[in-house]
């Protein structure tokens, strides 16, 4: 059975205040594809993504991981599957350290403490936060807290990453660093993000979102075109 | 208001000193025998309270902490404390004693009875936060047969305590940046003020509660590494407990003056 895909078939989606936000989004992303999600503010993107994780269910329509449609019953599954990156990197940083943090989600896996500890190493050495595993969240700089939040994601090792405007509030450098760090992951990308730049160097793939409809998927550089 | 920020960061670094060392679990344990030890001394001996606070003073130093820390950060409980006891002077007029051609009323000795145990048991648990850290006090009660529920609560509380905090520091900022050096408001902007703190603390929650589930989360805080017990706990949990509950049962102020007679 593959996670690496996800399918939108014709998802709608209404906030409890019925706003309006996705209107019958049709979208397929394949294995090992970068995908970046473009449009302006409030036009569903971050709805988009949401819908991927499970955090909301569509009110019409259905959205596949792999061959699993997300439904409350495969909620566990799917989020094994898919790691989601959130755009204030505060919201997921919870516990008292960075280390606690990042070895959330494999704890929640019911994985060995050994195990757990690997990936904590690994997710930590990979976005260059070695050595802060003992610190708290608030003793972090801003780049640095982005980079344990994906560290926190990394370490259970998801099929698709899923990142809410990675880059945004990052100075020259920490973004650098982020856009290398995602390029060395393998697996499906799927990035909502402002920053041209950052979609043009990391994703072939383009969709450019607007009042809840996508208007147009084609390859980035088509899309900039455009715009 | 004014020094919020600094309480938050104060309060912040008490948790980041957290232990994990051996004798950590047995914290726990022992500050509940604290507790009971002080707030069952007769309220009209305050006398005996003096003899109990060898325990935060030892502990404190013991464990690298350092007693004037500890004695400063209980203060922030004096208010309370204060507010607590205030009344009594005033209601228990009886005369318990004279100095000189000053009368000291039972509703005094009481209210200074009510501040030394106030403060004493605050300094307590500050040290038990200080040296086993809010992680591994939920760990050890789960371990002793504590509803994961109740732990479960008590660790979001305490995350969303800092929330909250979080959240009045930024909009803290944010009024004081437009101020232009006012200071007083009337309790109808506090109102808002406090208003607006648990609209956005709320909405900050969903988000937290967001990027749990997101990793999986189901109810129960993970734990990670498990509490071990080394004979070392023991020692500690029982040297500890037989000196506080001496200190509680024995009148050290008797034998002083009865061996100084």
């Amino acid at each position: 059975m593959s996670h690496h895909f996800i399918r939108f078939t014709n998802v709608h989606y209404s906030y409890p205040d019925g706003t309006e936000a996705l209107k019958g989004i049709s979208l397929t992303v394949t294995h090992g594809e970068r995908v970046a999600l473009l449009g302006l503010n409030g036009c569903g993107k971050s709805t988009l993504l949401l819908h991927t994780n499970g955090l909301l269910l569509p009110s019409e329509g259905e959205v596949n991981v792999g061959d699993v449609p997300v439904t409350k019953n495969t909620l566990p599954v799917v989020r094994r599957a898919v790691g989601m990156v959130f755009q204030n990197p505060d919201d997921m940083l919870f516990m008292p350290t960075v280390y606690d943090d990042v070895a959330f989600g494999p704890r929640n896996m019911k994985l060995p403490e050994k195990e757990v500890d690997r990936r904590v190493r690994t997710a930590l050495s990979a976005v260059g936060l070695k050595g802060c595993d003992d610190k708290a969240a608030f003793q972090l700089s801003g780049g640095q807290r982005r980079s344990a939040a994906i560290a926190s994601v990394l370490s259970m090792e998801p099929d698709i990453l899923v990142l809410d405007e990675p880059s945004s509030n990052l100075d020259i450098k920490a973004r650098r660093n982020l856009i290398d760090l995602l390029k060395t992951f393998h697996h499906t990308i799927i990035v909502a993000t402002h920053d041209m730049e950052m979609a043009q160097e990391l994703c072939p793939r383009s969709i450019l979102m607007q009042d809840g409809r996508i208007i147009a998927d084609a390859s980035t550089s088509e899309i900039m075109q455009r715009i | 208001m004014a020094d919020i920020e600094k309480t938050y960061l104060k309060l912040a670094r008490i948790n980041t000193g957290g232990g994990c060392s051996n004798t950590s679990p047995a914290m726990l344990f022992i500050t509940l025998t604290y507790l009971i030890c002080v707030l069952s001394v007769p309220l009209y001996q305050p006398q005996k309270l003096i003899w109990l606070a060898a325990y935060p003073v030892a502990v404190s130093e013991i464990e690298g902490i350092g007693y004037g820390k500890i004695f400063i950060k209980s203060l922030w409980i004096l208010p309370l404390v204060f507010f607590i006891g205030i009344f009594n002077p005033f209601i228990d007029t009886a005369v318990a004693f004279r100095i000189g051609n000053i009368s000291v009323s039972q509703g005094c000795i009481s209210f200074i009875s009510i501040l030394i145990r106030g403060l004493l048991s605050f300094q307590s648990v500050l040290i038990l936060v200080a040296t086993t850290g809010f992680i591994d006090i939920f760990n050890t009660m789960r371990k002793f047969g504590c509803p994961s529920v109740l732990t479960t609560q008590l660790l979001l509380s305490y995350r969303y305590i800092y929330l909250i905090i979080d959240q009045a520091v930024i909009m803290k900022r944010a009024r004081e940046a437009r101020g232009y050096g006012r200071k007083n408001y009337p309790l109808k902007m506090w109102g808002q003020f406090v208003g607006q703190l648990l609209i956005r603390s709320s909405q900050r929650a969903v988000w937290i509660h967001r990027a749990m589930d997101a990793r999986g989360f189901d109810g129960t805080m993970p734990t990670g590494h498990s509490l071990t017990w080394t004979s070392r706990t023991w020692v500690w949990l029982v040297a500890w407990c037989s000196v506080i509950i001496c200190l509680r049962l024995i009148d050290f102020s008797s034998l002083i003056k009865h061996f100084v007679s």
